[in-house]
């Protein structure tokens, strides 16, 4: 679906290198902190800046040979980019239909109402809330076979995020050939969305991992320094000193719990494993 | 393209109040001025002008970036620009002449032929402003884009006085010269007119188009 193979781009204070699969049927979430390089992947991807060197590959395509018609079959949102707020959603409709042969129009009219939002309201006059839900509403309406989305979410309430997220379970289920790669601040949407996960930290893929895996093999230890001496460390992915010894994050927590039942043993959420990836240190 | 048109005509149809001032300012301009002719170069120039503003419309708050992932491609944009600014041109042109030949109808003041010729004279002035002007708001934005356009309007009258100043040094006489070349009478001076500022205007689309496909968002 996606195959992306060492993509670099330099500026003056950062530079990517990043490799990532995205395989269809398949949601991969794309985590990591603010200036990460996870914008600038989706960029690189939507040909919107040149990489100074490796490859995307998009439906097996060079990005380079990806023309402007190849884009029919991609649903875009982008974290600092939307509609221009000067036309309103009943403007959008036309060129919508002239710039996608498959714009369902039933099929978009029905979300709009399903979500509230205004067909004669210039956009500049929506919430940040009400922008998010038309960017991901235009994003699935032309039967698109791949979604990038960054940071779709960003700036809605706990139950319009639980709807677009619907939305998006709706939009795989109804092709299973169908992806999303999604970029997200909020950890529990990646959660109960995204099939793998991908971390970037400063430009640098640092972590890949299946969801279901992350949720049930990650763990984090809290050990006392005389625990942590005798802790077989083999499985410690990172550790930090804290005031009471140590906190180890480990990708084998079955392993922890047969063998040292004493511990403190603490499930691994994508958030604990996004600071320890981050801030921990490595053995 | 087509897409991208319907874009800046339902943009340009949001500014009607704008336009209608316009055409208000037009109208009133031909009934009190004894030159009525002046809203030929009015009403087309700052009806033009509105190009521009669509770009800045389209760059309102990032809006490029999620404007080019759509599926159409950079030369086809560029394309677009110059189609509508031609569109609206023409238009205006139309309804400017429209205004000033009623206008004079009414004064029983000056001839519909003249009104037209006139009309035709501004079509070559309006396309020059637009092939000057676009690539520079391509490549720098709104208000940069205008004070490099002032810039280089600048910079030709330099270099016209330099090569005046060279000419007369090598005792070539250019305003004999334009004098000879308008004298050709009205048809060939048009299409003269005509010819140059469309081969500018090709040329400035190509270097939009070269702006564009370079630029990152």
């Amino acid at each position: 679906m996606l195959q992306i193979d060492h993509l670099r781009k330099n500026y003056k204070a950062f530079s990517l290198d990043c490799s990532l699969r995205l395989l269809p049927g398949r949601v991969t979430g794309l985590i990591g902190q603010n200036g990460a390089g996870k914008t600038t992947t989706f960029k690189a991807i939507l040909g919107l800046i040149q990489p100074d060197g490796g490859t995307i590959r998009i439906f097996g395509k060079d990005h380079r040979q990806f023309h402007a018609q190849d884009r029919q079959t991609l649903g875009v949102v982008l974290s600092d980019s939307g509609f221009s707020g000067y036309l309103t959603i009943q403007d959008l409709l036309p060129i919508l239909k002239e710039f996608y042969s498959d714009f369902d129009e039933a099929f978009f009219l029905e979300q709009l109402q399903r979500f509230h939002l205004p067909l004669n309201k210039k956009i500049k006059e929506f919430s940040t809330g009400m922008k998010a839900k038309l960017n991901v509403i235009a994003a699935t309406a032309h039967r698109a076979k791949l979604l990038i989305l960054d940071e779709p979410t960003a700036g809605l309430d706990v139950v319009a995020r639980d709807q677009l997220l619907d939305l998006l379970r709706e939009y795989m289920a109804a092709d299973e050939a169908r992806s999303i790669l999604i970029s997200s601040h909020i950890s529990s949407d990646l959660e109960s969305l995204c099939d793998d996960l991908y971390m970037i930290h400063q430009g640098r893929i640092i972590f890949h991992e299946d969801t279901d895996v992350l949720l049930s093999d990650y763990a984090l230890l809290k050990v006392s320094e005389a625990q942590y001496c005798k802790l077989d460390r083999r499985y410690i992915l990172r550790q930090k000193k804290e005031h009471f010894g140590y906190c180890c994050l480990t990708n084998q927590k079955q392993y922890y719990l047969e063998n040292y039942p004493a511990l403190a043993i603490e499930k691994g959420t994508v958030d604990e494993v996004i600071l320890m990836m981050i801030r921990g240190d490595v053995l | 393209m087509k897409g991208l048109l319907i874009k800046d005509l339902k943009l340009m149809k949001n500014q009607r109040n704008f336009f209608l001032l316009i055409v208000g300012v037009a109208v009133m301009m031909a009934i009190s001025l004894e030159n009525s002719t002046l809203v030929i170069g009015y009403l087309p120039f700052t009806c033009s002008l509105f190009t521009l503003s669509s770009i800045s419309y389209d760059e309102y708050e990032n809006g490029s970036a999620f404007l080019f992932s759509m599926p159409f491609s950079r030369k086809a944009y560029a394309v677009e620009k110059y189609s509508f600014g031609l569109l609206i041109a023409i238009a205006s042109l139309g309804l400017a002449t429209g205004i000033t030949a009623m206008a004079g109808a009414f004064q029983q003041s000056g001839s519909i032929t003249e009104t037209i010729q006139i009309a035709l004279m501004t079509l070559p002035a309006i396309l020059l402003a637009l092939a000057l002007m676009i690539p520079f708001q391509f490549k720098f934005g709104g208000e940069k884009g205008r004070i490099a356009a002032l810039g280089t309007v600048g910079l030709i009258l330099i270099v016209y006085r330099q090569i005046k100043q060279l000419a007369e040094a090598w005792h070539l006489n250019l305003t004999a010269l334009f004098e000879q070349f308008s004298a050709l009478g009205y048809p060939a001076f048009l299409a003269a007119a005509l010819l140059f500022s469309t081969l500018l205007l090709v040329l400035s689309c190509r270097i939009s188009i070269s702006i564009l496909e370079r630029k990152e968002f």
